[in-house]
């Protein structure tokens, strides 16, 4: 019983820091059709910024956060302003939208992260916070580990429930349904779309604020993450918030599990195994919109 | 007067003449590589190999520059982005030999880079000391002109075995990166630990870019070993020392090979660290040529060098100095040189046998109160070694 | 055979010879880039053929081309080179056929990312193979064939991949594909076989792009899966065939050389600020040239082109009209 509780808990613990870097990944494509494939990036960047703060400045990394999201969402804005709105406004397909967003995902991949080399250099960086154990029901799991999982939970919930209750949400929702119904009905897409890019952002700085507590920090450690977001919310469903905290959860407990009962190398094969067999037993994922 | 004039002439002619060949002694000493400064090799080629390059080309021109058979000339490094991409590598290297055709070449990081590298070396016959270069694989492919200036697996392995069974270890549990050097040492470990009469109770291999190996560290640590000895990379590394303080695992030795020697270890994990062991060649303590090193390091990089391959990377560098004064910049007769002589370098004597560095022993170090010290062999050691390693703290 | 298809088959022989005088021309170094320009030439066409034209974007490059370099790795101690190369894009291609028919049901942001969960799967299958069945990560190729070599091999399979698709293009068969991408169930109620017909384009980019691996691996004398299952060769193949105008044959050539001049370029010109440059670029590409850099050559010769093909596509479904 012990066993199978560590494991699933671990799987869990995992699980969930994948579906925490998948949230915002998730919200841009959902809404807006952005194959944002730079979100790994902005990840890197909110870890570099909790680093800078918390060793050149002695602040604590929990209470930086929305600090983070805020920075974040601002840059998000910007970024939404310069480089995402005018391919809204002048493509003549849907799919034309995403496979040029999808290539100005690459241009900001290639931007964002020479610039960290360029800023920061190639060496890896590190900082430990809340790294002390916690003892639960006979195992003992990181305190770092802990509070990233709960944030992922929590934030996934809280964006279920924002979707679902409030005014901001029904219109993010109705924008997904039918973009000309909702115009029709009054949604300004010019004040919902920033802001959902930028929450977006936002929330991949903030994983990746907590993430750097716990793991190493290079300016190429976000592409490792976008790829994980990727295969979460394709797994989950695109666009769907359940699907992504129920993907993430999925692939830490198949990873988990797998890991035990045959070896760490196949892991891998594991993940992916999984991820394609969903995928062709269901084309639009766990949780099809 | 038109003599006068006509010798006046001729005067200033010989006159100006005679300063041009002075002039034409001072061109530089071009030396090419391609080194990674973006990419997955990145990381660990600035920590530990291009830092190296700067500064000693710096020092060298200081001190009137590089002595080429007695006659000193300033040292003009040609160095490019290699995109940690072999077919990068390659190209770069042709540009360098083939077509700038730089005097001197110094290698790029990592195996992988280095095996892209050979051909063109032995192509264009420029010798080459690899100090992030390890393998069989690689020396068996027996390039006259590349040397592997950093101790190969089987010597790393067996120095560990020793090591351990001086303090009557009799089980270990070992897991590697599914890489070819974790293969590599893994083989060299497992010959070693028989011979020297370890068992091995569990072993498990793992991919590079895992992000939670606690699964792994459990059944470990339910089996109940007396060595932990991880044949790892830096990003496994910092995660096993994580987790393996996070389930309490207390092994009597707890030994990772790659990471452990980068001063963001300690940085990162602060005093956690105490008791971790792993591959290291040399500390400021070892030698006062050391503590010159690293002294000289953190005043121009502002940041300390590893203390392991960062060494190694100097001593390359001293033992090309070294070569470059006695052959000159004749590519054969430098590699003869190269080949042929016992140097004297900042990890001690330095000489190599069919282009492995045979002079540097096996080390194993632990990290003490904020030092990686060496604390095997006996004759290399900055400090005895804490064993049983302390609990986590 | 069309005057349109002749002349584009002269114009490739003519290319293929000035371009085989090169090694005799040429530095190693600008043998090199040559030979990086052909890579990308060769992938960025092929890609286009299938994905260009039906708008399935396949991220599943990198799967072919490490592919085609394993099976180089595998077969060079016993086979010649000449017979690895086209065995590379073999093997490639039956893999793909066997992935088509299971995955091109699948659309749009799902299809891409299965072909790129697809590369990592070869990957770190081949991996676990690879060291749990041979006890080694890597493998190592002596004696690799002269540059010269190289360089023609890889000549010979872009000049190839051209034609090809030139061919394909001037065909029904690549107006079913064509078709299959402005509305692939009108085409299929109009009688073409949607499934076979994806799945034989589907097959025939993977076989170039897995001979080009099984040529270029010979480069690079040490054979891992990290480097050769690398997905930064499926995006480069991607960005470049966007961007020169993935529904064109000529934007993807010009594309991929002037990508891989410029990348070289600045990178051995601006040490650290290139790909920085590069990012921006293709930032500004992509928003101010929508049509991608074919509808540089002028839009009258790609809509005269298109009219052509459409006229040609109306009279061809509909030959009772």
């Amino acid at each position: 019983m012990g066993l199978w509780f560590e494991l699933a808990a671990s799987g869990l613990i995992t699980g969930g820091i994948y579906a925490l870097v998948a949230l915002g990944l998730n919200l841009q494509y959902g809404l807006m059709r952005i194959m944002n494939i730079s979100h790994g990036e902005f990840l890197m960047l909110g870890a570099y910024l909790t680093w800078l703060a918390h060793t050149v400045f002695g602040i604590n990394p929990v209470a930086f956060l929305p600090v983070v999201a805020i920075v974040l969402f601002a840059l998000g804005l910007v970024i939404y302003r310069l480089c995402f709105l005018r391919i809204a406004r002048t493509s003549s397909s849907v799919d034309a939208i995403e496979a040029r967003s999808l290539l100005i995902g690459f241009g900001l991949m290639y931007l964002v992260q020479n610039a960290a080399y360029l800023a920061w250099g190639a060496d890896m960086r590190g900082y430990s916070f809340l790294s002390e154990s916690v003892e639960i029901a006979g195992a003992r799991f990181a305190g770092n580990n802990l509070l990233a999982f709960g944030f992922a939970v929590a934030a996934s919930l809280a964006m279920l429930a924002l979707l679902r209750w409030t005014m901001f949400g029904k219109a993010v929702r109705a924008m997904m349904q039918s973009p000309t119904g909702a115009q029709l009905v009054g949604i300004d897409t010019r004040v919902l779309h920033p802001m959902v890019f930028g929450a977006g952002l936002a929330l991949a700085g903030v994983a990746g604020a907590l993430l750097s507590m716990i793991y190493e920090i290079t300016p190429g450690m976000g592409e490792p993450y976008t790829v994980t977001a990727l295969i979460v919310i394709t797994l989950g469903g695109l666009g769907s918030a359940a699907g992504c905290l129920a993907g993430g959860l999925l692939l830490g407990l198949v990873e988990a599990f797998g890991m035990h009962f045959t070896s760490p190398s196949l892991k891998m094969l594991l993940s992916y195994g999984v991820f394609i067999g969903v995928l062709l037993a269901r084309p639009k994922g766990l949780f099809a919109r | 007067m038109h003599r006068n004039t006509v010798i006046k002439a001729i005067a200033a002619a010989l006159f100006a003449a005679v300063p041009a060949p002075a002039l034409a002694q001072d061109a530089p000493v071009r030396i090419g590589y391609a080194i990674a400064r973006t990419g997955p090799w990145a990381a660990g080629a600035q920590v530990s190999q291009e830092p190296n390059y700067i500064m000693w080309a710096e020092q060298v021109n200081a001190a009137g520059g590089l002595s080429v058979k007695g006659k000193k000339r300033k040292v003009e490094l040609v160095g490019f982005d290699d995109r940690s991409e072999a077919e990068t590598v390659v190209r770069t290297y042709e540009k360098l030999m083939g077509s700038d055709k730089v005097d001197l070449i110094l290698p790029p990081w990592g195996t992988g880079a280095n095996f892209a590298v050979m051909p063109v070396v032995q192509k264009f016959g420029y010798p080459m000391i690899g100090p992030t270069a390890t393998g069989r694989k690689l020396l068996s492919m027996k390039n006259p002109y590349f040397f592997a200036i950093l101790q190969q697996p089987d010597l790393m392995m067996n120095a560990l075995a020793e090591f351990l069974k001086a303090r009557n270890t009799k089980t270990a549990a070992v897991i590697h990166v599914d890489e070819l050097f974790g293969l590599e040492q893994f083989t060299a470990l497992e010959a070693a630990f028989k011979e020297k009469g370890i068992q091995i109770v569990e072993k498990k291999s793992y991919p590079l870019g895992v992000k939670d190996l606690k699964p792994v560290l459990n059944d470990i640590k339910a089996k109940n070993p007396d060595a932990f000895v991880a044949l790892s990379y830096p990003p496994d590394t910092f995660l096993l020392t994580a987790q393996a303080r996070e389930i309490a695992f207390n092994p009597k030795a707890f030994y990772a090979s790659v990471g452990t020697a980068f001063p963001v270890y300690r940085d990162k994990f602060g005093p956690v660290v105490e008791g971790v062991m792993g591959l290291g060649t040399l500390n400021p303590k070892s030698s006062p040529a050391a503590k010159a090193y690293f002294d000289a390091h953190k005043a121009r990089h502002n940041k300390e060098p590893d203390r392991w391959a960062s060494a190694h990377a100097w001593a390359a560098l001293q033992v090309m100095e070294q070569a470059v004064a006695k052959a000159g910049l004749d590519r054969k007769a430098l590699r003869d040189a190269i080949a042929g002589s016992e140097f004297d370098t900042v990890i001690g004597k330095v000489r190599f046998k069919n282009g492995e560095n045979v002079a540097t022993p096996g080390v194993v170090s632990q990290w003490q109160s904020g030092e990686f010290e060496v604390v095997w062999p006996p004759d290399r050691a900055t400090a005895p070694a804490f064993f049983p390693k302390p609990n986590w703290k | 055979m069309s005057h349109d298809l002749r002349r584009i088959f002269g114009l490739l022989l003519a290319a293929g010879a000035v371009l085989a005088a090169l090694p005799w021309l040429a530095s190693d170094f600008m043998l090199s880039l040559a030979l990086t320009c052909l890579l990308y030439v060769g992938l960025a066409v092929s890609w286009s053929m299938f994905s260009g034209a039906t708008n399935y974007l396949s991220l599943a490059t990198s799967a072919f081309f490490g592919i085609g370099a394993y099976v180089t790795a595998w077969g060079f101690e016993t086979l010649p080179y000449a017979v690895v190369v086209p065995l590379g894009g073999l093997v490639a291609a039956a893999f793909a056929a066997l992935v088509g028919a299971a995955a091109l049901h699948l659309r749009g942001a799902y299809f891409a990312v299965l072909t790129f969960g697809l590369g990592e799967l070869v990957r770190h299958a081949i991996t676990y193979g690879e060291k749990t069945y041979a006890r080694t990560v890597g493998r190592v190729i002596a004696d690799a064939p002269e540059a010269t070599t190289v360089y023609f091999t890889v000549l010979l399979v872009a000049l190839l991949a051209v034609a090809v698709c030139a061919a394909v293009r001037a065909s029904r068969f690549g107006l079913a594909l064509a078709g299959i991408g402005s509305d692939e169930e009108r085409a299929q109620t109009l009688g073409v076989n949607t499934r076979r017909t994806k799945i034989l384009g589907f097959t025939l980019a993977a076989f170039f792009a897995g001979a080009l691996g099984a040529a270029m691996a010979v480069r690079w004398t040490y054979i891992e899966p990290a480097s050769v299952f690398n997905p930064f060769i499926g995006f480069q193949t991607v960005l470049i065939a966007m961007i020169g105008g993935a529904q064109t044959l000529i934007g993807p050539i010009a594309s991929a050389v002037v990508f891989s001049v410029m990348t070289e370029l600045l990178r051995l010109e601006f040490p650290y600020a290139y790909l920085i440059t590069l990012g921006v670029l293709l930032i500004l590409l992509v928003l101010y040239l929508p049509g991608g850099m074919a509808s540089l050559f002028g839009r009258d010769m790609a809509s005269r082109f298109g009219r052509g093909i459409a006229a040609y596509f109306r009279r061809a479904w509909r030959p009772n009209a």
